[in-house]
């Protein structure tokens, strides 16, 4: 017999106790990992906060109505570091008033105005924040005063940095655990020889080598050996006792058969015919005696053969009882037993056991011919047949004399006969031991109430076990039509081929496109309830956008891998631009030859001064007050050093005209009215200037920005995916050829061939585009302080009136 | 009668045991022997051993029972594996005995067998006293009627036809009832003991068992 295969291996016993070992140990250093990674993960994310923060707190000067800041852009650069954070900011006077930025950020209870930086974790808005608070004391006319400066940045990227130093550090520690298990293993295997070398010894054996291990194994396995050798010790005994087995069926036999010879030879000698009758009648019993005894031997080895568990099967014993039974009536010397089987106690089902069919039949069949053979003819048999939950009883009783419950251990030990009258083969009990061993049943001998033997077997019962499937229902989709809302700061003309060919990529879709300018777009964003929600918002200002965004608006997108738009073009994965729309200059040639025109911005100032009565009133700009991207581009362009608001002044000087949007002021310089206009969107312009030939587009040679028009799709679509189709299409090939071939649009990855002469340019020009970034850095001048102050300045190098202006917008709205 | 047995000894001893019976024996050695000779010869009873040169005794049943040949078969085999028994069994064995095989013993089972076919076969059957004419329906003991009524009548009849066979009380009452007639398996017991009272002085008897059913045979078999 082979060992179970599913046994248990030492080996793997111990592998596995010290895996959990060092599975326990891993949890526990995973723990401090966690703690320690979180730590410096903190660390290494609070240092510019604290920049951010302390840039802010050098801002902060008192003036006539208290403390005020000029928000440094630095503070939102250095937050810029971390590309995928939102940034939140608050600067006030603690206790007292706001002075800019959100208002309700959270504070903690215990905060008191310190010099020194407070960091902390809170929630804002639902999502996880980490702030810093830091304070500067002034002299104020009130007395001293404190004001302090709150900077927080979501946690994402933090969070990310944690799980990396946590994951490498782990990793760390598995593999050192691991060589740490290779080292238990090897151990294991070294003091596991001894054992192995018992197996290989064992193995080499002949059958008959039943000689003892030898060897001197170490103390720990010094029990098994010594059980070995106990086993092999008894191993030895019982073939001694097999041997005697065979020796004594080989006496038995032959004795009969020696007899029977006998009783023959004896017949055919006799002379005398009554003489002969009686030796043949002796001799025919022999016979008889001699089949009886071959069968049961034949029987004993039958059943000791099959008593392998391997040939048990869940069986029902009632029919199984009950053929037998109906079978060993069919016998001509039962006529006259009583025989009577008493099973209606057992129903259906209740009588499963793993069990061998031929075995038990054999068992039965010995214990009613026990029965027959040692008692009177017309003995009475019962076979009764019941169970309980884990059992099924099998007995068998009669009315015969029975045995002496003297001799009862007796009566199973083979060549028994406990009766020499009857001439039992002293084997019929033996098997029926042995059906019962091999079904690890328990066998019972007692004395019946019928006043016979009572034997009972009694074997375990299996219970049925029902199966239940459950199955489950899918629902199939609804396949209704789907409408994409999309609320757009673009011209519809503009957007319409690329909602055109979506439609047609994606049957059963519908897009219903609504235009906005870009600060009542983003006005509508911040009060939901007024317009309604859109799947898709795209808007070209680049800042108003990625306040919206950082607001937390916005929903993350995994775009189709092969679609990745340049780094300065997303944000977070929830923003990107998808134009590119460089800031040029368009001029009327009749007022302005090629040659003159300025190459630089610095030029471009010097120019206009130079030249300030021929182009007095003839200058044309974005009145910035107004239009988002002509702010985005002003507030860019005062980045980009001091000489862009000496600009302004030159250009209030001139007497500039400002307007709302970009087709104004090309059809303004077409008609003649304006000699140039500078920072209008290129695409616009080279559209619109095709139909006039005297216009002429120009850029220039330090610096051109580009803005990018960008779409994200709010937490709260009720179309996300189809929404993310959509930004997945305006980046894809597909869709930004289409921006290049049939919008007035220019994609972002620039044509392979050009085929305008404003796309030559831009190639020419390709080392001089600025494009405006997607980071918070945009979040600096929507800073309402910020803004106040640089719409102030504007207007007052324009020389214009505040108070004539002031009413155009409420600050609030930007 | 035909033996198919292909040990000499254990034949001739057989054909001699059924011969001084006065039976008229003849013997086959080989299953294709055996397989032509019943094709072309009826006999009253067969005894096929199952291990045979040749074709099986197994194939020979079955060639038998394909031809619907109905003859009484005993089949003899010196296996014990039950699995055989069945085998014969369904193959359409009427009884089985396992070899060694006691005279009487397979005597006796060879009379059960050919009353059943000749209770079957004719509308006469007669065991001792006791006369039973199924075309008239009466039953007679030494000639005289046993009054018997048209459901014991009945019964007799299943009982003959399944001579030395175990028919569970179920069995006895599905062929005595029709379906809609709701047997009840008391009425069953009742309708047996009245037989068996009828039955009384004849060789003919019906035994109980009880929890497993009846069975009838010939007292004068022994």
């Amino acid at each position: 017999m082979m060992t179970d295969a599913s046994g248990h291996s030492l080996q793997r016993r111990l592998l596995v106790s010290m895996a959990a070992g060092f599975a326990v140990f891993l949890v526990l250093m995973s723990i401090l990992l966690w703690t320690y990674s979180r730590a410096a993960a903190d660390r290494t994310h609070d240092l510019p906060l604290a920049g951010a923060a302390l840039a802010i707190l050098e801002r902060i000067s008192v003036g006539p109505d208290g403390a005020t800041v000029d928000l440094p852009n630095s503070a939102m650069d250095i937050l810029s570091l971390n590309p995928v954070d939102r940034v939140q900011y608050r600067v006030f006077v603690p206790g007292q008033r706001e002075i800019t930025g959100t208002a309700d950020l959270p504070v903690p209870a215990d905060a008191t105005p310190s010099a020194s930086p407070v960091f902390y974790d809170a929630d804002y808005q639902g999502a996880a924040f980490r702030f810093v608070l830091q304070g500067r004391p002034f002299i104020s006319p009130d007395g001293r005063q404190w004001v302090a400066v709150q900077v927080g940045q979501t946690v994402e990227s933090r969070t990310t940095q944690q799980l990396f130093f946590f994951a490498a550090g782990l990793a760390g520690l598995a593999v050192l655990s691991l060589i740490g298990l290779g080292f238990v293993w090897v151990a294991i295997r070294t003091s596991l020889s001894p054992l192995r070398q018992i197996a290989h010894d064992l193995a080499q054996r002949e059958p008959a080598d039943l000689a003892l291990v030898e060897g001197s194994p170490p103390r720990e396995v010094r029990n098994l050996f010594d059980a070995i050798n106990g086993f092999i010790t008894r191993l030895r005994r019982s073939r001694a006792l097999t041997e005697t087995f065979i020796a004594d069926v080989a006496h038995q036999t032959r004795t009969s058969l020696s007899a029977l010879q006998g009783h023959l030879s004896l017949a055919a000698d006799a002379e005398d015919p009554g003489q002969m009758r009686s030796r043949l009648v002796k001799a025919e019993r022999q016979a008889a005696h001699t089949v009886r005894l071959t069968n049961q031997l034949l029987a004993n080895a039958m059943v000791i053969h099959r008593s392998d568990r391997t040939s048990l099967r869940p069986l029902a014993l009632k029919p199984l009882v009950r053929d037998t039974l109906a079978e060993s009536l069919r016998e001509s010397r039962m006529r006259d037993i009583s025989l009577s089987f008493v099973g209606d106690e057992i129903g259906a089902g209740e009588d499963i056991i793993e069990g061998d069919t031929l075995s038990i039949r054999e068992a039965l069949r010995n214990l009613i011919e026990n029965a027959v053979r040692h008692g009177p003819p017309d003995n009475t048999i019962t076979i009764t047949l019941n169970g309980t939950e884990q059992s099924v009883r099998l007995s068998v009783e009669d009315a015969g004399p029975g045995i002496a419950d003297a001799d009862l251990p007796k009566a199973t030990e083979r060549f028994t006969s406990l009766s020499d009258k009857t001439k039992g083969s002293g084997l019929g009990l033996s098997i029926v031991k042995a059906v019962a061993q091999g079904h690890s049943a328990d066998m019972r001998l007692g004395r019946s109430s019928l006043g016979g033997l009572e034997v009972t077997l009694i074997f375990r019962r299996i219970v049925p076990i029902l199966l239940l499937v459950s199955g489950a229902v899918f629902a199939g989709d609804t396949g209704a039509a789907q409408t994409l809302v999309i609320h757009s700061a673009t011209d519809t003309p503009a957007m319409q081929p690329l909602i055109d060919a979506f439609e047609v990529r994606n049957p059963g879709v519908d897009v219903a496109y609504v235009e906005f300018q870009t600060v009542a777009l983003h006005q509508s964003m911040l009060r939901p309830e007024t317009i309604g929600k859109p799947d898709l918002v795209i808007s070209s200002a680049m800042d108003l956008q990625v306040n919206l965004v950082n607001r937390g608006l916005a929903r993350r997108i995994r775009l189709a891998p092969g679609i990745a738009p340049p780094p300065w073009a997303s944000w977070r994965s929830e923003l990107f631009g998808f134009t590119f729309e460089p800031a040029i200059v368009v001029y009327d040639k009749r007022a302005i030859s090629k040659r003159e025109l300025p190459t630089s911005h610095r030029d471009l100032a010097t120019f206009v001064r130079e030249n300030e009565e021929r182009f007095r009133g003839r200058i044309g700009s974005y009145n910035i007050r107004d239009s988002g991207v002509g702010y985005l581009y002003a507030t860019q362009d005062s980045l980009q050093g001091p000489q862009a608001l000496r600009l302004f002044e030159i250009l209030g000087r001139t007497g500039m005209k400002t307007y709302c949007c970009t087709s104004d002021m090309v059809a303004a310089t077409a008609r003649g009215e304006l000699a140039f206009a500078f920072n209008i969107i290129g695409t616009y312009a080279a559209s619109l200037a095709e139909t006039s030939p005297h216009l002429g587009l120009h850029f220039f040679e330090d610096y051109n920005l580009v803005m990018s028009r960008t779409a994200f799709v709010p937490k709260d679509a009720k179309n996300p995916d189809l929404a993310a189709a959509f930004i997945g299409f305006l980046l894809s090939e597909d869709g930004q050829r289409i921006i290049l071939k049939d919008t007035p649009l220019l994609p972002l990855t620039p044509a392979p061939e050009p085929t305008s002469s404003f796309e030559r340019q831009i190639r020419d020009q390709r080392g001089a585009f600025l494009p405006i970034r997607l980071t918070p850095g945009l979040l600096t001048y929507l800073d309402d302080l910020k803004r106040r102050e640089f719409l102030s300045a504007w207007e007052t190098s324009l020389r214009r009136d505040r108070r004539s202006s002031s009413s155009l917008l409420e600050p609030s709205a930007r | 009668m035909l033996l198919v047995e292909d040990n000499d000894d254990l034949a001739e001893t057989i054909v001699d045991r059924l011969r001084a019976e006065g039976h008229s024996v003849d013997r086959e050695k080989d299953g294709d022997d055996a397989n032509e000779l019943l094709r072309h010869f009826k006999f009253d009873i067969v005894l096929l051993d199952l291990n045979l040169p040749g074709r099986s005794g197994y194939e020979v049943l079955r060639a038998l029972r394909a031809r619907e040949d109905d003859t009484p078969v005993i089949v003899l085999t010196a296996r014990s594996q039950i699995d055989d028994k069945v085998i014969g069994l369904d193959a359409g064995a009427d009884d089985y005995m396992i070899k060694p095989v006691d005279f009487r013993e397979l005597s006796a089972r060879c009379r059960v067998l050919s009353r059943r076919r000749a209770g079957r076969s004719s509308n006469v059957f007669s065991a001792g006293p006791f006369v039973f004419d199924r075309a008239a329906k009466r039953a007679t003991i030494h000639g005289q009627d046993t009054q018997m009524r048209a459901r014991e009548i009945q019964l007799l009849e299943i009982m003959i036809d399944n001579m030395g066979r175990m028919l569970t009380k179920e069995d006895v009452a599905d062929r005595l009832y029709t379906f809609e007639e709701a047997p009840s398996l008391n009425a069953v017991e009742q309708l047996v003991t009245r037989l068996r009272r009828k039955l009384e002085g004849t060789p003919l008897v019906i035994k109980t068992a009880r929890g497993l059913g009846y069975m009838a045979y010939l007292a004068d078999d022994d």
